[in-house]
């Protein structure tokens, strides 16, 4: 499959998305409704599963080269923190948050399309392309979710609603995604080793990955601190703007110049 | 624990955290300070062995003040979670001042200022070397010195139930310190090597200067491979490429087809990855990698039919590629896909190894590493030019010991978190 489908599949899962969460409504007093909700939301995933794998297939190499094919993995995994959390916790907003996410990534590939290109360069076709790059995906789908939950309890405690629940469950996504954004960034170091000679150059792309694993760790020094939670909502909310500046905003960064690590396209 | 100790002084409430603050805030506009007496000079990392020495006495120093003044409480603070928090805000915000300013880099031997000429403002506080500047290199010193006590104060005595503590922080400290240290022997040289010749003439990547390495690299063969030739639809006013309505790019093959609504389509009726025109002009295969892509192409605009040679040229062959409507099908040549080189690699005492370095593929040899670094892009796939790097990072071991404690601790960390969160 090649993009020429791609509004037609992504339509098809924001499709399911929004019908599945409109079945919610009469689920709550209907059981049947309830599984009919969820076959929607999940068909929805499974329709961008499917594009992604065939999408894969005609590419002949992964794709993970340009930003639209990373925002088509995080369309694909958003919603299954969200559709995992509430399974797990039985929290059921997050997941909202999630398809709604991951459905203006979808609309942003679709208003920018990229162009359907097989090539690899050389320094990419390494052990280390796949892991590194899957490895900070899930980093940075957990810590979106962390951030969307941190702003939610964020208003919660404004409406004095406050659930410990909800704020140990942000707590969770961000140590997660911390996990996976220490083995990314380390990845990445063992990869530029043997790609371009040295494992730290203070790129600004490495830069940015720094900082922005500088402010989750904070946030944990800051957990061990026991500070208050409250005011550690606001924290994880506000991280991921950081987050988001390594990921692409660093592309329009004066320092972005004489980068090698930016996406193309 | 000392931290659990200590939280009736210094090191806890809002006072720890404002004395540390300013504490962090001191010790950046001591670097800046500096850097204005200085002019930007900036930090020069100490050579071998002195940046060992300087690792021992200051890793001996925080052992000693660790073990010996344990109670006190200006190195409880010292090594306190608020002043490491700090100086972990300091050490963010001084890298996010060098990932958004353009860094200095050096070409050609000249360093360049680009945006900062020297003597600016930006220059002077050494803004655009922040990562060899003295603000950032007193704020990761007193980073490493926090984080080194707390180190030691978990370590001893030894509990196995703080092993995770350890290898994350033992490893961090390890990784930081050794990197930061090592870089005054790191030496990346690029070595060019035409085909067919040996040499032992490496250039220094920063300064240029020549120097002699010792062993010498022989060429046997450079090659490339590219990706398939791409057809594309090119407008000349704009001097852009137009997309298809299939948002592809064009690998060329016996048999593709392109259209683009509104000015034409086209079939491709054969192809030659390898060519040379006859006498008549007609393009015929040829063995090896000698000749140049060629394709046939049948073209439809408006309803009349064409065909045409076209090819994306090379050294001694001008392109073809003809007219579709207002604009021009040319041929693009496919980007390189892997490229080699086959070499025989000499040491001083006279061992020879055979070796194929490719990127992504460097080869150890006697301490140093080979790199496929580049070729002469202007000639592109008929480049007899191979620019290899060799690079020799003697920490280099080090920094991984640190790198994979970090990893050990992450996945005990990982399991501890999938633990609690079970029971949360
Ligand atoms: C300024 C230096 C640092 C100091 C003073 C410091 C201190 C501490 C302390 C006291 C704790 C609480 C441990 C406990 O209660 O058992 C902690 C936790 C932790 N630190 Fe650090 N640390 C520093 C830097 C780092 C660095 C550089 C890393 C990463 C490589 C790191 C990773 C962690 C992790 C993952 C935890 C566990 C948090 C948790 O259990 O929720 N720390 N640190």
């Amino acid at each position: 499959m090649t993009l020429v489908e791609f509004p037609a599949m992504a339509l098809a899962a924001v499709v399911c998305w929004l019908v599945g969460s409109l079945l919610q409504i009469p689920a709550r007093t209907t059981k049947a409704l309830g599984l009919l909700s969820w076959s929607f939301m999940i068909s929805g995933t499974l329709v961008l599963v499917w594009f992604l794998t065939s999408y894969w297939i005609a590419l002949e190499r992964p794709p993970l080269r340009t930003l639209g094919e990373t925002r088509l993995w995080y369309a694909t995994l958003i919603p299954v923190v969200g559709f995992l959390v509430e399974s797990r916790y039985r929290i059921g907003w997050l997941k909202y948050y999630c398809m709604g996410l991951a459905a203006l990534f979808l609309g942003i590939n679709y208003m920018n399309p990229d162009v359907f290109q097989k090539a690899l360069m050389p320094a990419l076709q390494s052990v280390w392309f796949v892991p590194h790059v899957v490895v900070y995906l899930v980093a940075y789908v957990l810590l979106a979710a962390s951030a969307v939950s941190g702003w939610h309890n964020v208003i919660l405690n404004f409406r004095d609603k406050r659930s410990a629940k909800a704020e140990s469950m942000s707590h969770y996504l961000a140590l997660l995604g911390f996990v996976l954004l220490t083995f990314g960034l380390i990845f990445g170091a063992l990869w530029a080793k043997e790609a371009w000679g040295h494992y730290w150059t203070w790129d600004p792309k490495e830069t940015w990955a720094f900082i922005s694993w500088l402010a989750y760790l904070g946030y944990l020094h800051l957990v061990a601190r026991k500070t208050d939670p409250k005011t550690l909502q606001w924290y994880l909310g506000l991280s991921f703007f950081v987050l988001l500046v390594c990921w692409f905003g660093v592309n329009y960064l004066p320092s972005a110049q004489n980068s090698v690590h930016t996406y193309s396209g | 624990m000392a931290e659990k100790k200590s939280t009736g002084k210094a090191g806890s409430g809002q006072a720890g955290f404002n004395g540390a603050a300013l504490f962090t805030l001191a010790a950046v506009l001591a670097g800046l300070g500096i850097e204005l007496m200085t002019t930007g000079g900036g930090l020069a990392i100490p050579g071998w062995p002195f940046n060992l020495v300087f690792l021992l006495l200051f890793g001996g120093a925080i052992l000693a003040v660790g073990l010996i003044f344990r109670e006190h409480p200006m190195v409880t603070w010292l090594g306190g979670i608020p002043l490491g928090l700090s100086l972990i805000v300091g050490l963010a915000l001084l890298s996010f001042v060098g990932g958004v300013l353009p860094q200095e880099s050096v070409v050609n031997g000249v360093l360049q200022h680009e945006k900062f000429p020297t003597g600016s403002l930006v220059a002077s506080l050494r803004l655009d070397g922040m990562f060899s500047s003295w603000p950032f290199a007193l704020v990761t010193l007193f980073f490493l010195f926090n984080l080194g006590l707390t180190l030691v104060w978990k370590t001893f005595p030894f509990r196995l139930a703080n092993l995770q503590f350890m290898l994350f922080h033992g490893g961090f400290w390890i990784a930081l310190s050794c990197g930061l240290l090592g870089n005054s022997q790191l030496q990346r040289f690029v070595v060019p090597i035409d085909e067919g010749r040996a040499t032992n003439v490496a250039y220094d990547r920063d300064t240029e200067r020549a120097l002699h390495l010792p062993f010498s690299i022989f060429l046997k063969d450079f090659q490339i491979d590219q990706y398939a030739a791409r057809l594309a639809l090119y407008d000349p006013r704009t001097d852009q490429v137009i997309e298809s309505n299939s948002k592809q790019m064009h690998d060329i093959s016996k048999g593709a087809t392109a259209e683009w609504p509104g000015v034409g389509s086209l079939t491709v009726l054969d192809y030659f990855p390898d060519a040379l025109p006859d006498s008549h002009g007609i393009p015929v295969p040829v063995e090896g990698k000698n000749g140049f892509p060629f394709a046939r192409v049948r073209l439809e605009v408006g309803g009349v039919v064409s065909e045409h040679w076209i090819t994306s040229g090379g050294p001694q062959l001008k392109p073809q590629f003809v007219p579709m409507g207002d604009y021009y099908i040319v041929m693009a040549e496919g980007e390189p896909k892997a490229f080699r080189s086959e070499v025989m690699v000499m040491g001083e005492g006279g061992e020879r190894v055979a070796a194929l370095l490719e990127v992504n593929k460097p080869v150890d040899f006697h301490g140093w590493k080979l790199y496929q670094m580049g070729y002469d892009e202007k000639a592109g796939r008929w480049s007899t030019l191979s620019l290899v790097e060799a690079v020799r990072d003697p920490w280099l071991p080090a920094v991984y010991v640190g790198f994979f404690m970090i990893m050990a601790g992450n996945l005990l960390f990982f399991w501890k978190g999938i633990k609690k969160m079970e029971e949360a």
